[in-house]
């Protein structure tokens, strides 16, 4: 169920028309929903020990923002090992079998038809087929499997409202405890991301 | 401001021959003080090595004496295809190794420089195959074509044997194996010493001059291996043409020789050599390069095959029609489910390649897998000419013959390999790139 919920949340994001989010468990002094709260670091060193003080304090909806890639960020993030590669599979699996049924149902069974003289049933012509097939929705896998997990494309992200945020295309660094995480508490996160050296640490509203 | 710009024109170039000398003797030290590098660590005593060398001499130096046993007894053509079967594989990891280093050379690849000289060391024992492939060639010239049936063909008028002839004579033909043989021992052995220099002089521009070689000689070495394979595998059947055959033997180059690396790095490690130098990162991408060849290897056989079962002309399909009967059509399988399906099926997960245990069995596996090729490509073509005159060992018998002569082969190859492992220190010491491969790690 709370899966459900999850993908109705992202959803609600692309069609606010059609759908609606979750009534929010914290909202603003004007009744907005709570985005997160959002901490400023000044220095890479900085950011990657509070990246995994975060971590070590067991939030799993944060993100961290900077201007270039840090390396082994991904281990003092904590992340988990993406679930794309065995979707890609599955989706190679599903075309390989398409390609076989399409093929062998056809020529085999529905509409034999002599080609060369080749038996209808030989497999060798497939080959070329299935490979296409198969690679052919795992790339399409990747790409929208690769959309759908990080939420992109979307128009406008709640920290866009945050005018320090714009500094994170320069020379500073950003770490976000989103308010949808289950041990979300403004206390308790504005207390750990103090510890952690954060600065200008502050409470962003949702966009809408 | 002004101590930014000095620091960005200072930057060392990827290959570092831009550093001052001063920075340059500066790095050397802080490397050869890094604990890892470490006289322990990094070169292993020739007593250590014997352990293994010599039961591996022993392997094979029974399986030579029952080789020539049965040359003598059952039938040379016999023998001697099973020889050529171990001959081919060992030639296969050579001239890999020696194809990997000249492309590591070439693109400046990082990554793998704690390996390098590992991957120097088997391509330089290349002058073993090579020696045996002039010994092969010189007994198939002198006794007329045992396996290479069109040196002698007989006073019979053969036409398509007459058009080839400008090519396939024995003249020619030995003039081509002589030169293959020095191009390859020529290349691989400059390519060992120039390393092994900058061990001790610590001069950065080897690196350089060995990239310039590597660029002139990876077209040397497409040219003679494949031609090397037109005229020992695919001459096997003079009627029989492949515009694929020399990709297809490289592709079990390419394979042969990482898988064999893997197999040389697990050894290393087990004996406590190379701690923190080659690492689970290296091991994930040496097994990246084994599945890549895996499944590159499944593509140009495939695309062979098909090619030839479509146009379907009688001189090309005879080759896997005689393959698909005399009792050899389990070797298909073998090529089909043991060489592509079943390795890849394993290797595409990450945890097989990150596993150095692991990996080691794999190459173990696929390196018995190029056998099996060499195999499908020789074996049959002593039976078919058996049929014709006679001399294939049956039963057990033959069977003995046959895995003889491939213990035999790889059991020199790998004992000659082993001494020249404990010969120098296993890695390049001061390479330019050397600190890249030490804190190597794949991000994905």
């Amino acid at each position: 169920m709370s899966m459900l919920n999850t993908i109705t949340n992202y959803a609600a994001d692309y069609f606010p028309m059609l759908l609606r989010k979750d009534n929010p468990k914290f909202v603003t002094e004007t009744g907005k929903p709570v985005y997160g709260i959002v901490a400023e670091f000044d220095e890479t060193p900085k950011v990657f020990k509070a990246a995994q003080k975060v971590r070590d304090a067991g939030y799993s909806k944060w993100d961290l923002h900077s201007p270039f890639p840090i390396h082994d960020i991904e281990e003092a993030m904590g992340f988990k090992p993406t679930k794309l590669p065995l979707m890609a599979g599955g989706a190679a699996i599903v075309g390989v079998t398409i390609a076989v049924l399409l093929q062998w149902g056809t020529s085999a069974y529905l509409y034999p038809t002599v080609v060369q003289g080749k038996p209808f049933e030989a497999w060798q012509p497939f080959v070329p087929i299935m490979f296409e097939l198969g690679v052919l929705l795992t790339a399409f896998m990747c790409l929208f499997g690769m959309l759908a997990l990080n939420g992109l494309p979307r128009w406008h992200h709640p920290l866009f409202t945050h005018d320090r945020f714009a500094r994170v295309s320069n020379d500073r660094f950003f770490i976000v405890i989103e308010a949808c995480d289950p041990s979300f508490e403004p206390t308790k996160v504005k207390k750990l991301l103090e510890e952690a050296g954060g600065q200008h640490i502050t409470l962003v509203a949702d966009s809408d | 401001m002004t101590q930014i710009a000095t620091k960005t024109a200072n930057y060392p170039a990827p290959d570092s021959t831009s550093m001052t000398e001063q920075e340059w003797e500066a790095r050397l030290q802080q490397i050869a003080a890094d604990p890892r590098m470490s006289e322990e660590n990094t070169t292993i005593s020739s007593a250590s090595v014997r352990k293994f060398a010599i039961p591996m001499f022993f392997a094979g130096l029974v399986g030579l004496v029952v080789t020539i046993v049965g040359a003598f007894s059952i039938s040379p053509r016999h023998a001697l295809g099973a020889f050529e079967v171990g001959l081919f594989t060992a030639l296969a990891i050579s001239l890999g190794s020696m194809f990997w280093v000249m492309v590591f050379h070439s693109l400046n690849a990082s990554w793998s420089i704690t390996l390098r000289r590992q991957f120097e060391n088997l391509a330089s024992v290349v002058w073993l195959p090579a020696l045996l492939m002039v010994i092969v060639a010189l007994i198939e010239v002198f006794s007329g074509g045992i396996l290479l049936r069109w040196i002698d063909s007989g006073d019979e008028y053969n036409h398509l044997l007459e058009v080839k002839r400008p090519y396939l004579n024995p003249t020619f033909f030995m003039v081509r194996v002589l030169v293959y043989a020095t191009a390859w021992i020529l290349i691989s052995r400059t390519l060992l010493a120039w390393s092994k220099k900058s061990d001790e002089t610590g001069d950065r521009r080897l690196g350089r001059k060995a990239r310039r070689l590597a660029g002139f000689a990876i077209p040397v070495f497409a040219l003679t291996c494949a031609f090397a394979a037109f005229d020992f595998l695919m001459s096997l059947d003079y009627r029989f043409f492949s515009t694929m055959w020399g990709v297809y033997y490289f592709a079990s180059c390419g394979l042969a020789s990482v898988s064999a690396i893997a197999i040389v790095a697990f050894m290393l490690r087990r004996a406590g050599k190379l701690d923190g130098l080659v690492t689970k990162e290296h091991s994930h991408d040496l097994g990246k390069l084994v599945f890549a060849f895996t499944v590159f290897w499944a593509y140009i056989s495939f695309s062979q095959y098909f090619l030839i079962w479509y146009s379907n002309i009688p001189e090309e399909t005879a080759w896997f029609y005689n393959r698909q009967a005399h009792g050899y059509q389990w070797l298909f399988i073998v090529m089909v489910a043991g060489h592509f399906i079943f390795p890849f099926l394993l290797l595409i997960w990450r945890q097989t390649k990150r596993n150095p245990n692991l990996l080691a069995i794999m190459s173990l596996y696929m390196i018995l897998m190029v056998v099996m090729d060499m195999v499908w490509i020789i074996r049959p073509m002593v039976s078919f000419a058996a049929e014709a005159d006679g001399g294939e060992g049956a039963g057990i018998v033959g069977l003995l013959v046959d895995i003889a002569g491939v213990v035999g082969v790889l059991g020199i190859f790998a004992g000659v390999a082993a001494m020249k492992v404990a010969k120098s220190p296993l890695l390049p010491l001061k390479d330019p790139m050397l600190h890249e491969s030490m804190k190597h790690k794949n991000y994905v």
